[in-house]
């Protein structure tokens, strides 16, 4: 979609919304303010029912531009302040007036008086419109900073004085777009509600919306607002989305490019071997074995720990595959190879479930003189769905007597039972999280860009689009991802007979420096919280590692 | 006095003579003890750099001997022995080095330069911890693990033998 920079400059007798063309959208809706909608888009404040007099400013300014002397213009560039450039009409009446110094003759009671300078980065936060804290947001993804100059310049940022097809004049203002990305939360919000009260034409119009304003956007913000755009239309049209295919393929995009998984298996691994410490056979059961990731370092740990290592067993439970592989095998034949390498004796099975509640402790062979660890990564919250789920599998896990139990979630409260509650839940979550994607794939930290490839950061955006809509389009038992906080599962544990082991400074060592070797590093913070880790994003924990054992 | 000097004057022209034949005898490559010993004390960029000298020192600096001593001869408590074969089945000193030493040691370095006073790099590098061994091994175990996956049985990854999960390690490319 190509960004018209030479707007042509409307007639004074013509209507405002044929003439002004923004390639961005056709015809445009009449928006409940008066500002032009298109205009506005752009980042400018022009009432439609003062189109003609800006037009006709326009053209004043260009006719005064054209008889001014060379100094004249380069004195605009160099030493002139304007302020709010936004306003359009005001913003050429400062113009016109200080490159003629003559009273301005369509205005003749008006001097050069320039408005106080509006507090450009605070203003909009205190609208007291906004039920929302926006400033708890860290980072960049919702309040868009102004682009430093050696990125390249948002299409948003053309000033006017291109339309005038001036080439000597370079733009001397930039547009101060940070008014449409809280526009764009808004609407967002906005739509969610209509949603919520089944406004049916009110969210389709708003969903438009959402689409337009998105477009102005760059960056982080832009990737989430598409992804809960298309979300919402899913929900309003009922379009709910089919069986998640290559998922584990995914997965493991999102595993490369940000440190999130990793964060979540070296912390759980530390803690399994810390518990298997003197034990001479162990078994594992792995609730998310996928590609079988987690294992090779603690198999790798395990040969190296002091006093040789011990008979591994691992039970790897997984989902049915959709292409009658037998995925599961195969990851365990791998790992087997591994294990032989280095010399440890590995023994594997693999089971297929639909659901982890479907097991049962009996089936899992389980042998005297054992210390068992249970391990999960991303879950037991989709056993939330089912009444019944989470303590059908708590109580098989006490069944299995593990030494300790190992859990990772998302650090996010996306079950509440109020639809609007989880959307604004969501969108600060996977806004920050979206945000520190973009300092991985970018390299903020290092000078030169990382080798993370935009399709890997893509593919990774696609796994976490598919929660988004999960989390927003679908409901009842459909809805699996259902993030509960960390405090809720510790009630959850808590009053099923768990008690919480602490994670030692040794894994938040690890973690640490795993961090820093990230790009982007620097955002990212490790946090101890009450004997677990957490994994976050400036302010904002997004993962979360605990341990528990038996009571 | 002069008769010390006489004879010390003897000497160095006897040491003349024959220093041009002992200098056209003498080949470093003949003594490989010593030029191991020499070469055990450089740095992996000059390991590198030696390795491109002949083909004989080309044979040396691939002995993996060299790139242990090299990663973790700072080390200290000393490792335990069972490291050896475990970094040698999972691909060698050389490759650990290059694949995963290397880039932490320069992102950790480069982050303690930033945040530190800046001391130099040889100094911090004395420093390695328990951690960050331990970190290595785990990513160089981790990466073992996803070549045996793209190498014979496909487990649902899309053919791209650059993807990898030590990625993010990987020298930024210049584009």
């Amino acid at each position: 979609m190509k960004r018209e920079h030479h707007r042509t400059l409307p007639p004074p007798n013509q209507t405002a919304y044929g003439a002004v063309g923004s390639s961005s959208a056709g015809k445009g809706k009449m928006w409940e303010e008066n500002d032009d909608e298109l205009l506005a888009v752009l980042g400018y404040n022009v009432k439609a029912s003062d189109m003609n007099e800006v037009a006709q400013k326009l053209e004043h300014l260009e006719e005064v531009m054209g008889q001014a002397q060379e100094d004249g213009l380069t004195h605009l560039a160099s030493e002139s302040v304007h302020y709010n450039p936004s306003d359009l009409s005001s913003w050429l009446e400062s113009m016109i007036s200080e490159l003629n110094p003559l009273p301005d003759f369509e205005n003749p009671s008006s001097l050069p008086s320039l408005p106080p300078p509006p507090p450009i980065n605070d203003s909009f936060f205190e609208d007291s419109n906004s039920e929302y804290d926006l400033k708890a947001i860290p980072g960049k993804a919702l309040y868009p900073q102004f682009p430093p100059p050696n990125k390249r310049l948002k299409p948003t940022s053309a000033s006017p004085s291109s339309s005038l097809s001036i080439d000597s004049v370079r733009p001397m203002v930039l547009v101060d777009s940070q008014e449409n990305g809280v526009r764009l939360v808004h609407t967002l919000m906005a739509c969610a509600e209509a949603v919520q009260r089944d406004d049916v034409k009110l969210a389709e119009a708003l969903v438009k919306q959402i689409d337009l304003l998105a477009v102005s956007q760059a960056g982080a913000m832009r990737k989430v607002a598409a992804y809960f755009a298309e979300a919402l239309a899913r929900r309003i049209y009922r379009l709910y989305p089919q069986d998640s295919v290559f998922s584990d393929l995914l997965q493991m995009y999102f595993y490369e490019t940000c440190p999130y998984l990793k964060f979540a298996h070296f912390t759980a691994n530390q803690a399994i071997l810390e518990a298997f410490s003197n034990k001479k056979r162990v078994h594992v059961i792995d609730f998310s074995m996928k590609q079988g990731m987690q294992w090779p370092a603690l198999i790798q740990a395990l040969a190296l720990r002091p006093g040789g290592p011990p008979t591994f067993r691992l039970t790897g439970i997984g989902p049915p595959s959709h292409d009658n592989s037998d995925h599961l095998q195969e990851v365990g034949w791998k790992l087997a190879q591994l294990a032989e390498t280095i010399h440890v004796e590995f023994e594997y099975r693999g089971f297929v479930a639909n659901s982890l509640a479907d097991l049962d402790a009996s089936m899992l062979d389980l042998r005297e003189g054992e210390a068992v660890a249970v391990n999960s990564v991303f879950e037991l919250h989709k056993l939330l769905s089912r009444t019944g789920g989470i303590e059908k599998v708590l109580s098989a896990v006490k069944e299995m007597k593990p030494q300790i139990v190992t859990v990772v979630e998302q650090e996010a409260n996306h079950n509440g039972p109020v639809f609007l509650d989880r959307f604004t839940e969501a969108l600060h979550y996977y806004s920050t999280l979206f945000d520190s994607l973009e300092g991985c794939g970018g390299g903020s930290g290092l000078p030169s860009p990382s080798a993370v490839s935009n399709q890997d950061k893509a593919m990774t955006e696609m796994y976490l689009g598919r929660q988004i809509c999960n989390v927003v389009a679908c409901d009842g038992p459909y809805r699996v991802e259902r993030h509960e906080t960390l405090s809720q599962w510790r009630t959850r544990f808590g009053s099923s007979g768990f008690e919480p082991v602490h994670l030692g400074s040794n894994a938040f060592k690890q973690a640490s420096m795993l961090l820093a070797l990230f790009n982007g590093g620097d955002g990212y913070k490790v946090e101890e919280n009450g004997g677990c880790l957490t994994l976050g994003w400036h302010t904002r924990p997004l993962i979360a590692t605990s341990a528990w054992k038996l009571s | 006095m002069v008769q010390l000097l006489e004879i010390g004057l003897a000497n160095v022209e006897l040491n003349l003579v024959s220093d041009k034949e002992k200098r056209l005898k003498f080949c470093i490559n003949d003594h490989m003890d010593i030029l191991i010993e020499i070469l055990q004390r450089l740095d992996g960029r000059s390991l590198g750099s030696a390795a491109c000298v002949c083909r004989l020192w080309q044979h040396i600096t691939q002995s993996d001997m060299l790139w242990e001593h090299l990663c973790f001869h700072h080390v200290s408590p000393r490792l335990p022995s069972g490291v050896r074969p475990v970094v040698a089945a999972l691909g060698g000193y050389r490759r650990l080095y290059m694949l995963c030493l290397r880039p932490v040691l320069s992102r950790l370095g480069l982050a303690r330069q930033l945040s530190g006073g800046g001391g130099h790099q040889e100094v911090v590098r004395r420093v390695w911890t328990r951690h960050l061994v331990e970190l290595s091994l785990s990513l160089f175990c981790v990466d073992y693990y996803e070549r045996l996956g793209s190498g014979g049985g496909g487990g649902g990854r899309v053919g791209d033998a650059s993807a990898s999960s030590l990625m993010f390690l990987c020298k930024p490319v210049n584009v």
